[in-house]
């Protein structure tokens, strides 16, 4: 059988590849931002000593007189409005815990829920009952974020027919950071797969539906054979989106269209390798400068 | 931090390639990960390193006054920590259980077995005697805690040395490790603890599970043997039913594993007392540069291309010419076509075809031999002075692709076959193809036949 194999090499710095004319101003917690006071402090500095000082390791952004720091590599800070897609960990009395790379679980209230066919009624025991019924330990769900507790733990639900359990398809978990905020997250690529970008971070990759299902109410899984083509499309924008990870590009479903169109020459299980990621991601970034400017 | 769930495709998956006695690294059923032991520069610090799960071991002594029911006997203290490098999911208060638990173990492990003297620890009955204190900290976390940190105890326990004591009637006198070598500690046996993970209630079984595979485990069985086969505990978690010949063979499978790891501990303190006693360097640092994963690394070499470029000029010039690509598609019937040219189907007459392959792969490997001059190894059969004209005009007319894979084999096939994505996987003889490859080594071979064929 042939086996690929290669030797150690020292990583080649990202900012060769990339050649920004704006330098980043990057900052590691306890850094100085400035020692100016007429700025407002945002999300990630504190005040200390007269100065401006960062608390998380990333790059200062700046408003007019607001100062935050963007964190780089952060755990998923929920706002209300995100669309997430997060992991049932645990089945409780009334509410699912789920698992969506923040600090604390998320939680998804029965009452948010929507039952299926839509009915509207106050939920009663016997739906407590049945709630391992509609989403077991380890199913994957899309939600959306109702309301953030104080202490930062998020409140999900699926009050509309477009969120509810995820069927077949690829998870892709990257930094929330990298996900770009848009007017809506569920894609249709043209390519032949749909796609759904959680704020959080975790990437639900999986074939188009051929028509809409209306009445499921997002519970019943479709666990019907997904076709070789599909699948590949799949596996191919699973590899485009990890390349683009690696050069720490945002995510949005333009980027990775480009990237998906720029990685058809090679084969997918070609994509994985460093030389063709840098490639491939290279292209992607010249037609989106292109398209920008 | 919570520790990030399992998904349930990952779970299927581990407990399918069990059903399928296979492990995601490879190992066997019965096996253990590589055992790596290493010494600091103090008596009695080592490291252990079971695959990626590494415990560090330390220790120390002190002189105190007895227990008031065990005057004449020295005291033991065993600590294992989990520290928060280990995992992300172990916080300082958070992983109780497993501590309790692990700790447990390993106290009856080491101190129920009597495996170290006490009464050796004795000083002065009554007022002084040694307390050795073993102190455990869990760096790395990849399944198995409990073997590794048994086995780091006894290591450490094994190397270290405690100051020399002399007692004259009332006089005691400690002497420092200047005055008088230290004293090793008087050890009776050496317990070593082998995990068994369950899987299935009770189908499968594993020694040694990694992180992985502790998550989908139905129980865990611990066993605790010296080599001279005697069990010093033995403790079943997980609530699983166990029958008891599984337990004999475990206890069985458990015998044979302590011996290769006491065997394995004995030569790693052999090797650091010769180290020592030579005055060659010891220690962690010594370690560690071989351990770096850019020990083998390669710098990119520029390499010189100006003259590939006449090379190849000769090459080409004395090489054949390619033959004609037919690039249209041929339609046999509905159903099956063909693209490019391939030699036609030859199923039907077997006999002739077959000695005649013989003979040409004879010449093949006479041409190989002669024009790269290489030791493939592979058994001449037929060096026939008539097999280059035979070459010339058997051409395959099969289209060779100037980028493919070049592709090495071990395997005892006699006939290779390689799929091609973009071409029809049709069974076609390569007698010939290989031949005119090596009349024409500039073009990157396809098709191999045979074993060890090596690359131009």
């Amino acid at each position: 059988m042939a086996v690929e194999m290669r030797l150690p090499v020292a990583r080649k710095p990202l900012s060769e590849s990339v050649g920004r004319d704006t330098k980043k101003h990057l900052v590691v917690p306890g850094d100085t931002i400035t020692t100016d006071t007429g700025f407002m402090r945002g999300h990630g500095t504190y005040m200390g000593e007269e100065k401006l000082i960062a608390s998380v390791a990333g790059s200062v952004e700046r408003v007019n007189k607001l100062i935050c720091v963007k964190a780089l590599k952060t755990r998923y800070n929920g706002e209300v409005g995100d669309i997430v897609v997060g992991r049932i960990t645990e089945v409780q009395q009334k509410r699912w815990k789920v698992e969506t790379n923040s600090r604390l679980d998320s939680v998804l209230l029965l009452s948010s829920m929507n039952l299926p066919g839509g009915e509207l009624r106050r939920r009663s025991a016997e739906d407590e009952l049945a709630m391992r019924g509609f989403l077991q330990e380890g199913d994957l769900i899309s939600a959306e974020v109702q309301a953030v507790f104080s202490d930062g733990a998020v409140s999900l639900h699926t009050r509309s027919l477009k969120y509810g359990k995820l069927g077949q398809g690829v998870l892709v978990q990257v930094s929330p950071s990298l996900v770009k905020r848009q007017k809506t997250h569920f894609h249709d690529l043209p390519c032949g797969a749909s796609v759904i970008l959680g704020n959080n971070g975790f990437i639900w990759i999986y074939p188009t539906p051929e028509h809409k299902e209306e009445d499921a109410g997002g519970f019943t899984a479709n666990l019907e054979p997904v076709s070789l083509a599909d699948r590949e499309v799949i596996s191919r924008l699973r590899n485009c989106i990890v390349s683009l990870v690696t050069q720490r590009m945002m995510l949005y479903d333009t980027s990775i269209l480009y990237c998906y169109e720029a990685s058809l020459p090679h084969q997918i299980k070609d994509l994985l390798k460093p030389e063709i990621m840098e490639e491939v991601v290279m292209e992607t970034r010249q037609r989106l400068l292109e398209q920008e400017g | 931090m919570k520790e990030t769930p399992l998904s349930n495709c990952e779970r299927r998956f581990l407990l399918r390639a069990i059903e399928e006695k296979k492990r995601l690294d490879g190992r066997q059923t019965y096996d253990y990960r590589n055992i790596k032991i290493s010494f600091g520069t103090d008596y009695g610090c080592c490291i252990v390193e079971l695959g990626k799960t590494r415990v560090l071991g330390q220790v120390s002594c002190e002189l105190v006054s007895p227990k008031l029911n065990r005057a004449t006997e020295g005291i033991l203290f065993f600590n294992l920590e989990l520290s928060q490098m280990a995992a992300p999911a172990f916080e300082p208060g958070r992983q109780s259980d497993l501590l309790v638990k692990l700790n447990r173990l390993l106290e009856r492990c080491l101190r129920n077995s009597k495996c170290i003297d006490t009464e050796s620890l004795c000083v002065v009955a009554g007022e002084k005697v040694w307390q050795i204190r073993v102190d455990l900290h869990l760096l790395n976390h990849d399944g198995n805690i409990i073997d590794a940190a048994s086995i780091a105890a006894i290591v450490a326990l094994c190397h270290f040395r405690r100051p020399d004591v002399s007692v004259q009637g009332d006089e005691v006198t400690l002497y420092t490790p200047e005055e008088r070598d230290p004293v090793p500690l008087s050890i009776h046996h050496m317990p070593i603890c082998v995990s068994f993970a369950f899987f299935q209630q009770g189908t499968y079984l594993l020694v040694d599970p990694n992180e992985r595979e502790e998550r989908v485990m139905d129980g865990l069985l611990v066993i605790a043997m010296n080599k001279h086969r005697e069990i010093c505990t033995i403790q079943s978690s997980g609530g699983i039913m166990l029958l008891k010949d599984q337990v004999l063979r475990c206890s069985k499978i458990a015998g044979v594993k302590v011996l290769e790891i006491t065997e394995l501990i004995q030569k790693a303190l052999e090797n650091d007392q010769k180290v020592r006693k030579e005055g060659g360097k010891f220690g962690f640092a010594e370690s560690i540069a071989s351990q770096r994963i850019t020990a083998f690394k390669m710098e990119k070499a520029p390499i010189d291309t100006s003259d590939v470029e006449e090379k190849a000029e000769e090459i080409i010039a004395e090489a054949e010419p390619p033959s004609e690509v037919v690039s249209n598609p041929v339609l046999w019937t509905p159903g099956t076509a063909q693209i490019g040219e391939g030699i036609e189907n030859s199923w039907g007459d077997l006999e002739d075809s077959e000695k005649e392959e013989e003979d040409e792969d004879g010449t093949d490997e006479a041409i190989i031999l002669d024009s790269l001059k290489m030791d493939t190894g592979v058994e001449v059969s037929n060096i026939g002075s008539q097999g280059l004209s035979r070459a010339q005009v058997l051409t395959g007319t099969q289209a060779v692709r100037p980028y493919a894979p070049i592709v090495l084999s071990d395997s005892e096939e006699e006939e290779m076959i390689i799929l091609e994505p973009d071409k029809n996987p049709k069974k076609i003889r390569t007698q010939t193809i290989s031949a005119k490859q090596e009349k024409a080594p500039s073009k990157k071979p396809v098709k191999k036949r045979k074993k060890k064929r090596a690359a131009n």
